[in-house]
C-alpha cells in the first residue's frame, strides 16, 4: 500500500484506533465520561484529516475508492457519530449497568458506515454492511431490561439477516453473470445488455439495500426499531446508517448499467412514490413522536428516490444537498426526543402526551424541536426546504411528473402532521404529565448539539450557498 | 512414512468407533480429538502439511477444546450415561450408517478403476494463492472482518449479560471482567 494511499484511509484507521483504544480503555476501567472523551476525540480527529484524504482524492485501492462522494458522506457520517456520541453521553449518564460498550459499538457502527461509503468492490460492500448493522443490533437491544428495546434489536437482526440473504444472492448472481466483484469490471461485463441473470441480480441486491433505507415495500420493520431502540441508537440508524446505504445505492445506480436498465427505472419509480405516499399517510396517525419520525423518514427516503431515477451529475448534487438537509434536521429532531427520555425511567419518552406544553417547560428544547418539524416539513427558511426545491427542480428538469406530483402531494400531508406535533408543544393543560429533563440541560454537550443543529437548520435554509458551493465541489470527482 | 500413514490411519478409525460407542460424553469427546490429530497425521503423510496443521489447529485445538469446555460446564452425570445407552439402538444408527456406507462405496468405486487425473475440471484453489489474495490485495477485508467479529463479541458479552446483575443497583467497575 503506498502512503497516498494510507493517507486517504486515515480516516477509517483513526477510527478504527479509537476503537481499539475504548476497548483497551474498558478492559483497564470503566469510565463513562473518559469513554465519551476519548469516542468523541477520535471521530473529531477523523473528521479533521478528512481535507487530507481530500488531497489525495481520487483513489482508488482494490477495495475502497476515496473520491468526492466517499469524503462527502464520510463527513456526514463522522458528523453524524459525534452528535450521537455527545446525546449517548446525556441518555447513558442515569443508565444502570454497563455504559461504556455503547460507544465501542458506536464506532464500529460508523467504521462499518464509512467503509460502506468507500466501497468499490461488492466484497468490501458487504463487509461494511455488516459491520454498520452488527453493532447496530447491539445498540438498539442496549437497554435490554427493556421489554422494547430487545425487541427492536431481535427484530432488526432477524429482518436485516434475511435482507442480507437476499443482497448476497443478488451478488452471486451478478457473479454468475460476469465472473467479477469489483464495481468497475462488473459495469464493463453488463456494459450493453446486462442480461437476465445480471437484473434478477441487481433486483436482488435492490432488495436487500432498500431493506436498510426502509422503501415502502420493506418498511415494515422502522416504525417498531425506532421506537424501541434507544434515543441515540435510533438517531444513528436514522442519520448515518441511512445516509451510508443511500450513498452506495447512488454509487450503484451511477455506476453499473444494470441499474440503469429501463425495468429497473421503472421499479425505482415506483417503490419512490409509494414511499413517499405510504409513509406519510402512515403517519397522520401516529400518538408516538419517534414511529413518527421513523414514518416521515420513509417518506424523505422516497423523496430521495427522485435521485436515483433521474441518476446525472445534477442528481448526485441534489441527492446531496438533501443528505445534509435531512441529516442536520433529522438529528436535531431526535436529539430533544433522546435529551427528553432518560432509561432508568422506563420506556423513552416518545408519546405525543410527554411534549404537551413543552414550551412552558422548556423553550428552548421545544423550539429546537419546532424548528427541526418545520425543516422536515420543508417550510421555507429553513434547511429542509432548499433541499425540497432542489428535488422539485430536478424532477422538473428529467420531467418525472408523476415524481413530482408525489413529492408535492406527499408534503402536503406532511405539513399536516407536522403541525399537529408543533400545535402540541404549545398547548398548556393543567395537570399535564411531567417528563423533564435535567435543569441545566443548555449546560450539557447534548443540549449544546442539539441547540447549534438548529441554528445550523436555520442557517442553511437562509443562506445554503457555502454548502451547495461544497456539495458541488465534491459532487464534481463523484464519477472519479 | 507409509506405515506412518496406516497406523494413524488405523488410529482414526479406532478412535471415532470409540466416540460412537462410548456412553460418557467427556470421553467420547477426547477420543474424538485422538482422531482428529490422527486424520490430521495421515494428511502429513499424505504430504498435504497445510491442510494437516489447519486440522489441528482449527478442529483438535478450538473447535473440540470448545466442545469439552461447554459438555464440562453442562455437567452431566450418570443420567446422560444411561440415555446415551438406551439410544444407541440400531434404529437410530442404522439410517446415517446406509449413506455412510454409500459414500463408502463410491469412494471404494473411484479407487478401485483410479486412472488418476478424473477430478472436476477448474483452476486449482491452493492455500498459497488464497493467503496471498487475504494478506496481499484483500488486507482491509481482513481487517474488516476482524473489526466485525470483534462488534459481534462485544453486543453478545453485553446483551448476554445477567439481567439481575445490570438491572439492580450494581456500580460500575463492579462488572469488569
Amino acid at each position: 500500500m503506498t502512503p497516498a494511499a494510507l493517507l486517504a484511509l486515515s480516516p477509517l484507521a483513526i477510527v478504527a484506533a479509537t476503537i481499539l483504544g475504548v476497548l483497551l480503555g474498558i478492559a483497564w476501567r470503566r469510565q463513562h465520561a473518559a469513554t465519551a472523551v476519548v469516542t468523541g476525540v477520535g471521530l473529531g480527529l477523523a473528521l479533521s484529516v478528512l481535507p487530507l484524504a481530500w488531497r489525495m482524492a481520487p483513489l482508488a485501492t482494490p477495495l475502497l475508492v476515496v473520491d468526492g462522494l466517499a469524503l462527502f458522506a464520510m463527513a456526514l457520517i463522522l458528523v453524524a457519530a459525534l452528535a450521537c456520541t455527545t446525546l449517548g453521553h446525556a441518555y447513558l449518564e442515569h443508565y444502570r449497568g454497563a455504559r461504556e460498550e455503547f460507544y465501542l459499538l458506536l464506532l464500529s457502527a460508523a467504521a462499518g458506515a464509512m467503509v460502506l461509503a468507500m466501497s468499490r468492490h461488492l466484497a468490501s460492500l458487504f463487509l461494511g454492511l455488516e459491520l454498520l448493522s452488527m453493532p447496530l443490533y447491539g445498540m438498539l437491544a442496549y437497554a435490554y431490561h427493556e421489554r422494547r428495546s430487545l425487541e427492536a434489536g431481535i427484530k432488526y437482526l432477524l429482518l436485516s439477516a434475511a435482507a442480507s440473504a437476499f443482497l448476497l444472492f443478488g451478488m452471486a448472481l451478478l457473479y454468475a453473470q460476469t465472473g467479477q466483484l469489483d464495481l468497475a469490471a462488473l459495469t464493463a461485463g453488463l456494459a450493453g445488455r446486462p442480461g437476465g441473470w445480471g437484473l434478477a441480480g441487481a433486483g436482488l441486491m435492490l432488495v436487500g439495500l432498500g431493506f436498510k433505507l426502509s422503501v415502502v415495500p420493506f418498511h415494515l420493520w422502522t416504525p417498531d426499531v425506532y421506537e424501541g431502540g434507544p434515543g441515540p441508537a435510533a438517531t444513528f440508524l436514522a442519520t448515518a446508517s441511512k445516509v451510508a446505504v443511500f450513498v452506495v445505492v447512488l454509487r450503484l445506480v451511477t455506476t453499473a448499467p444494470a441499474f440503469q436498465a429501463e425495468a429497473m427505472g421503472a421499479i425505482l419509480a415506483a417503490l419512490a412514490l409509494a414511499s413517499m405516499l405510504v409513509g406519510n399517510l402512515l403517519a397522520l396517525r401516529q400518538a408516538n413522536l419517534k414511529r413518527l419520525l421513523g414514518y416521515s423518514s420513509i417518506a424523505h427516503f422516497g423523496y430521495l428516490m427522485l435521485v436515483l431515477v433521474v441518476a446525472g451529475d445534477l442528481a448526485v448534487e441534489s441527492g446531496g444537498v438533501y443528505l445534509v438537509t435531512y441529516l442536520v434536521t433529522t438529528l436535531s429532531a431526535f436529539g430533544v426526543v433522546t435529551l427528553l427520555s432518560s432509561p432508568h425511567g422506563g420506556e423513552d419518552a416518545a408519546a405525543l402526551h410527554h411534549y404537551r406544553g413543552l414550551f412552558w417547560r422548556h423553550p428552548y428544547l421545544a423550539g429546537v424541536l419546532t424548528v427541526s418539524l418545520l425543516s422536515l416539513a420543508g417550510i421555507p427558511f429553513t434547511a429542509g426546504f432548499i433541499g425540497k426545491f432542489y428535488l422539485l427542480a430536478l424532477g422538473v428538469e428529467a420531467q418525472r411528473w408523476w415524481l413530482v406530483a408525489g413529492i408535492v402531494l406527499g408534503s402536503a400531508i406532511g405539513l399536516y402532521y407536522y403541525l399537529r406535533v408543533m400545535v402540541t408543544l404549545y398547548l398548556v393543560e393543567p395537570g399535564m404529565r411531567r417528563r423533564d429533563v435535567a435543569v441545566d440541560w443548555g449546560g450539557r454537550a447534548g443540549g449544546v448539539v442539539v441547540a447549534g443543529l438548529a441554528l445550523v437548520t436555520i442557517l442553511l435554509g437562509v443562506y445554503p450557498a457555502p454548502m451547495i458551493a461544497w456539495v458541488r465541489e465534491l459532487s464534481v470527482l463523484a464519477g472519479g | 512414512m507409509e506405515t506412518a500413514f496406516y497406523l494413524s490411519g488405523l488410529v482414526a478409525i479406532l478412535a471415532t468407533l470409540r466416540v460412537i460407542t462410548h456412553t460418557n460424553p467427556v470421553h467420547a469427546l477426547l477420543y474424538l480429538i485422538v482422531s482428529l490429530i490422527s486424520v490430521a497425521m495421515v494428511f502429513f503423510a499424505l504430504g498435504a502439511p497445510f491442510a494437516g496443521a489447519l486440522e489441528i489447529i482449527v478442529y483438535a485445538g478450538a473447535i473440540m477444546v470448545l466442545f469439552v469446555f461447554v459438555v464440562m460446564m453442562l455437567n452431566l452425570g450418570g443420567a446422560a450415561v444411561a440415555q446415551e445407552r438406551t439410544w444407541l439402538r440400531p434404529s437410530t444408527w442404522l439410517g446415517p450408517a446406509l449413506l455412510a456406507l454409500l459414500l463408502l462405496g463410491v469412494l471404494a468405486f473411484d479407487l478401485w478403476r483410479s486412472d488418476g487425473g478424473r477430478t472436476i475440471a477448474g483452476e486449482l484453489l491452493t492455500a498459497k494463492a488464497v493467503g496471498m489474495t487475504l494478506f496481499g490485495p484483500w488486507l482491509i477485508a481482513v481487517e474488516l472482518a476482524a473489526l466485525l467479529l470483534l462488534a459481534a463479541l462485544v453486543t453478545a458479552s453485553h446483551v448476554g449479560r445477567l439481567a439481575s446483575r445490570a438491572g439492580a443497583g450494581t456500580t460500575p467497575g463492579e462488572e469488569r471482567s
